[in-house]
């Protein structure tokens, strides 16, 4: 395609109450296009029920190289991890 | 060779919807692999299946009014060119992408308004599929005609392939609405859809800078007889190599 069209981030929420999954991107030229698009390559098996398409350029994501400072911190923080009660029964997708 | 003879009057008014979506799935399948980039490809494919489905359930529909004598497969690969009745428009070939999008939109507006008379049918059978088709149809239609704004109002080029594309297509609608006996038999109220087709498709154009010319009638003999145009045989020859060259092959 052209050197005007951008890249798309496809996400896709299975059933109603569910959260979006990142499902994959699409190329298009705008946001009728890129809905479109993203229906017809990762829909088209009945995969879902709403979905967002995200211009990747406006989604923020942390540089690499700052990775160890920012993620690290929490690996010894096993108290922050919902491991230490049991979930009631009838709770899902928590 | 088989000889595959359609004998019922429902059965030969229905071969003529079936061929329709068959011969336009065909020629939309030729782009699988070949679509302009890879969603569009996909999406053209999903089009083509669809197609193929529809075609699929009316030739099950007419092998049970006929007897069973022939299985759907049987009415795709062992008929030859003038068995075939569907509308000339959709063999007509990719010449580009403004060929294939103006193409299935002028079929698209003609298959939701065939449709939706379908949903009168008797039969409740066709009844059925006229239901399930016409949402297929809508999104279709929603794609092609999205397709034909970009092109149009797009840059000089796009929109004078497109015109092109038109004055091309335009001269294959007359015998669309050239309803026989046997069409107003099983679709009562076809007298409207000349009207329907032209506001809608006379709409959009208007819309995108196209225009309607007015063409000299060429001299065919209609669908419903079985004349095609020039494109049939090499559209048939590939479709129908496998099976008639290995009668034996299963899939």
């Amino acid at each position: 395609m052209e050197a005007t069209d951008k890249v798309w981030e496809v996400f896709i929420q299975k059933k109603a109450g569910l959260a979006f999954k990142h499902a994959g991107s699409v190329r298009a030229f705008d946001k009728k296009m890129a809905i479109q698009n993203a229906r017809d390559v990762y829909t088209r098996r009945s995969e879902g029920r709403a979905m967002w398409v995200v211009p990747t350029e406006a989604i923020v994501s942390v540089p690499l190289d700052n990775s160890d400072a920012f993620f690290d911190p929490a690996d010894d923080k096993a108290y922050r991890h919902a491991t230490f009660y049991e979930i009631p029964d009838g709770v899902k997708h928590l | 060779m088989k000889k595959i003879n359609i004998e019922n009057k429902e059965a030969k008014f229905l071969t003529r919807i079936a061929d329709t979506s068959l011969i336009l799935g065909q020629r939309n399948a030729e782009l699988c692999s070949n679509g302009p980039f890879l969603e569009e490809d996909i999406a053209i494919s999903n089009i083509s299946l669809d197609l193929f489905g529809r075609a699929e359930e009316i030739y099950n529909i007419i092998s049970k009014i006929e007897g069973g004598t022939h299985e759907a497969d049987d009415y795709v690969f062992f008929r030859n060119e003038r068995e075939f009745f569907n509308i000339k428009l959709v063999e007509q070939p990719n010449e580009d992408f403004a060929w294939t999008m103006a193409r299935q939109f002028m079929h698209d507006v003609y298959a939701e308004f065939l449709y939706t008379q379908l949903l009168e049918s008797k039969n409740d059978e066709i009844k059925g599929l006229a239901q399930k088709a016409l949402k297929e149809i809508e999104y279709s239609l929603l794609h092609s005609r999205d397709w034909l704004y970009r092109l149009g109002l797009g840059t000089e080029e796009s929109n004078a392939r497109l015109q092109e594309a038109f004055d091309h297509l335009f001269k294959f609608v007359e015998e669309i609405f050239a309803f026989d006996d046997l069409d107003k038999e099983y679709l009562p109220n076809c007298g409207e859809l000349q009207s329907q087709w032209n506001k809608e498709v006379n709409r959009v154009l208007s819309e995108i800078n196209i225009e309607r010319k007015e063409y000299e009638a060429l001299s065919m003999r209609d669908y419903r007889d079985g004349f095609h145009s020039e494109h049939i045989g090499h559209l048939l020859s590939i479709m129908q190599y496998l099976p008639r060259a290995y009668p034996e092959a299963k899939w």
